[in-house]
C-alpha cells in the first residue's frame, strides 16, 4: 500500500466520522417510541402472518417482545429505530436465562445473537409447560 | 501492473458531500430521507473497508483479465466511440447476471447480502458495500468481456461508472422520474423495490444502470403506490457491528456444512434459504406464500395482484 493510499484512507475515516456526527447531530431527539401491544401485534401479524398468538409479553423497556404461538416462540427485538424478528423454539425461550429483570433469549443465528427482554418474571406459570 | 483509477475512487468526494446535503436537507425538512446514526455509522465503515478488502482480488481479476486479453477473439479499440458504447451494454448484462446470481445463488449471496442489510435507504446505504465479493469469485463473470476483445481497463472503468450511476439511486428523496427514463434506466423508485422486503417485491430489478434487462428477463416490479417498500433482509440481522454483517451468511453456511456435509452443495448453491427440508423462507416460499393469503383474504392490494 502507498502512502496516497494511506492518507487517502485517512482522509475517508474523517470523512466517515464527521458524517456519522452530523447523523446524531440530525436526528438527536428523535428516537423510534417505545414498543407497546399494539405496535407489537402489527409486527408480529407482518414478520409471523396468521400466526396464532396465545400469550403476548412485552419489554418494560419498549425494546422488545415475545410471544408464545404454539410450540414456537416469536421474538421481536429493536436495532436502532427498526426491529428484528425470529421465531425459535417455545422451550428454549421458557428456558432461557433470566437474571435481574431481564430475559436473554438465545436467537442461534450469528447476524443475530441474542435477544433481550426487561420483564418482572419469567417463566410465566400458566404458559412455561 | 497499474491497475487504472476507477471512477468510484474519484467520485469519493461526490459521495462525501451529497451525504452530507441529504442529511442536512432531511433535517430541515427539505427531502424524504431518514437516518439513523448506528446504521449509518455501519454503512460507512462497510463502504470504507470495501475497497480495501477488494484489493488482493482485484491484482488476481486484473491479471486474468489480461491473460485472456492476449487470447482474445477481436481488438476493440479504446478509443472509438462506438467501442464505449458496446462496453456499455456488454457490462451492464453482465452486471444483471451477477446480481441475479447474488440473489439466488446462496454463495453469491453471502457476498451481497450486506447490501441489503440496512433497514433504511438513503445514500449512506448505496455504500454499504461487501468485504467478501472477491472471495466469492463474482469477478470472473466480467472476464469474458476481455476475452472477446475488451481491454480490461476499459472494462474496470466501465464497472466503476456503473457503481458510481448506482449511487445516486439510493434515495428516497426522489420519487418518480420521467416516464420515459423510468422505462429505460434503472431509477431511485425502481431499486427501491430491490431493496424491499416485502414479499412480492423480493428478488426483482436486478438492474446496474439500465432498468432493461430486467423487463427483458421478466424480473421487472414498479413500484407501487399500495405498497411502500419495508427495507432490509427477510430475517434482519440484530447487529450493527461490520463484522457480523460481513461474515454472518458466510458463518451460516460453514454451520450447515458442519451439521450436514452431505447437503453441501444445497447449501452453496442453493437459493439463500435453502434447507433439505424446506423448513426454512425461500424468496420463493414467501412469494408463494404471500400469493396464497391474497387469494384467501382480499386485502387492499388484491385489486393489483390479480
Ligand atoms: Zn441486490
Ligand atoms: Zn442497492
Amino acid at each position: 500500500m502507498h502512502l496516497a493510499d494511506l492518507i487517502q484512507l485517512a482522509v475517508s475515516a474523517a470523512a466517515v466520522a464527521a458524517m456519522v456526527g452530523l447523523a446524531a447531530w440530525a436526528t438527536r431527539g428523535r428516537g423510534a417510541p417505545p414498543l407497546d401491544e399494539a405496535q407489537a401485534r402489527r409486527w408480529l401479524a407482518d414478520e409471523f402472518p396468521g400466526a396464532r398468538i396465545e400469550g403476548l409479553w412485552i419489554g418494560a423497556d419498549g425494546l422488545g417482545a415475545l410471544a408464545r404461538s404454539g410450540e414456537t416462540a416469536l421474538v421481536l427485538s429493536r436495532i436502532g429505530d427498526g426491529y428484528v424478528a425470529r421465531r425459535i423454539a417455545w422451550d428454549a425461550a421458557a428456558s432461557a436465562q433470566f437474571r435481574d429483570g431481564r430475559l436473554s433469549l438465545p436467537l442461534a443465528d450469528f447476524g443475530a445473537p441474542r435477544a433481550e427482554l426487561r420483564l418482572q418474571a419469567w417463566p410465566p406459570g400458566d404458559l412455561a409447560a | 501492473m497499474k491497475i487504472p483509477t476507477d471512477p468510484v475512487t474519484l467520485a469519493t468526494p461526490f459521495f462525501i458531500l451529497t451525504v452530507i446535503g441529504e442529511i442536512v436537507l432531511a433535517r430541515y425538512g427539505k427531502l424524504k430521507a431518514h437516518y439513523e446514526t448506528k446504521d449509518t455509522a455501519t454503512s460507512l465503515t462497510m463502504g470504507l473497508f470495501s475497497t480495501l478488502s477488494g484489493l488482493p482480488f482485484a491484482g488476481v481479476s486484473f491479471a486474468g483479465a489480461m491473460w485472456l486479453y492476449h487470447h482474445r477473439l477481436f481488438t476493440i479499440p479504446m478509443t472509438a466511440a462506438w467501442a464505449w458504447v458496446l462496453v456499455f451494454f456488454a457490462e451492464d448484462l453482465t452486471y444483471y447476471l451477477f446480481h441475479r446470481l447474488s440473489h439466488e445463488r446462496r454463495i453469491w449471496w453471502a457476498a451481497h447480502v450486506n447490501h441489503h442489510s440496512s433497514q433504511h435507504y438513503n445514500l449512506s446505504t448505496a455504500l454499504r458495500q461487501t468485504w467478501t465479493g472477491g472471495l466469492a469469485g463474482a469477478w470472473a463473470l466480467w472476464l469474458p468481456l476481455s476475452f472477446l476483445g475488451f481491454p480490461p481497463s476499459m472494462v474496470l472503468i466501465e464497472k466503476g461508472v456503473s457503481l458510481v450511476y448506482q449511487y445516486w439511486i439510493h434515495t428516497e428523496a426522489i420519487r418518480r422520474l420521467p416516464k420515459w427514463f423510468e422505462a429505460v434506466f434503472n431509477t431511485p423508485s425502481h431499486h427501491r423495490v430491490h431493496h424491499a422486503r416485502n414479499p412480492r417485491y423480493l428478488d426483482r430489478n436486478y438492474a446496474g444502470i439500465l432498468i432493461i434487462w430486467d423487463r427483458m428477463f421478466g424480473t421487472f416490479q414498479l413500484e407501487l403506490d399500495e405498497e411502500a417498500p419495508r427495507y432490509g433482509l427477510v430475517h434482519n440481522l440484530g447487529a450493527f457491528n461490520p463484522l457480523r454483517v460481513a461474515f454472518h451468511e458466510w458463518v451460516g453456511i460453514g454451520a450447515d456444512l458442519i451439521r450436514s456435509p452431505r447437503h453441501a452443495l444445497g447449501w452453496i448453491f442453493g437459493p439463500p434459504g435453502w434447507s433439505p427440508d424446506g423448513a426454512r423462507d425461500t424468496s420463493a416460499s414467501l412469494k408463494a406464500a404471500w400469493a396464497a393469503r391474497q387469494v384467501q383474504a382480499p386485502s387492499p392490494d388484491k385489486r393489483e395482484a390479480a
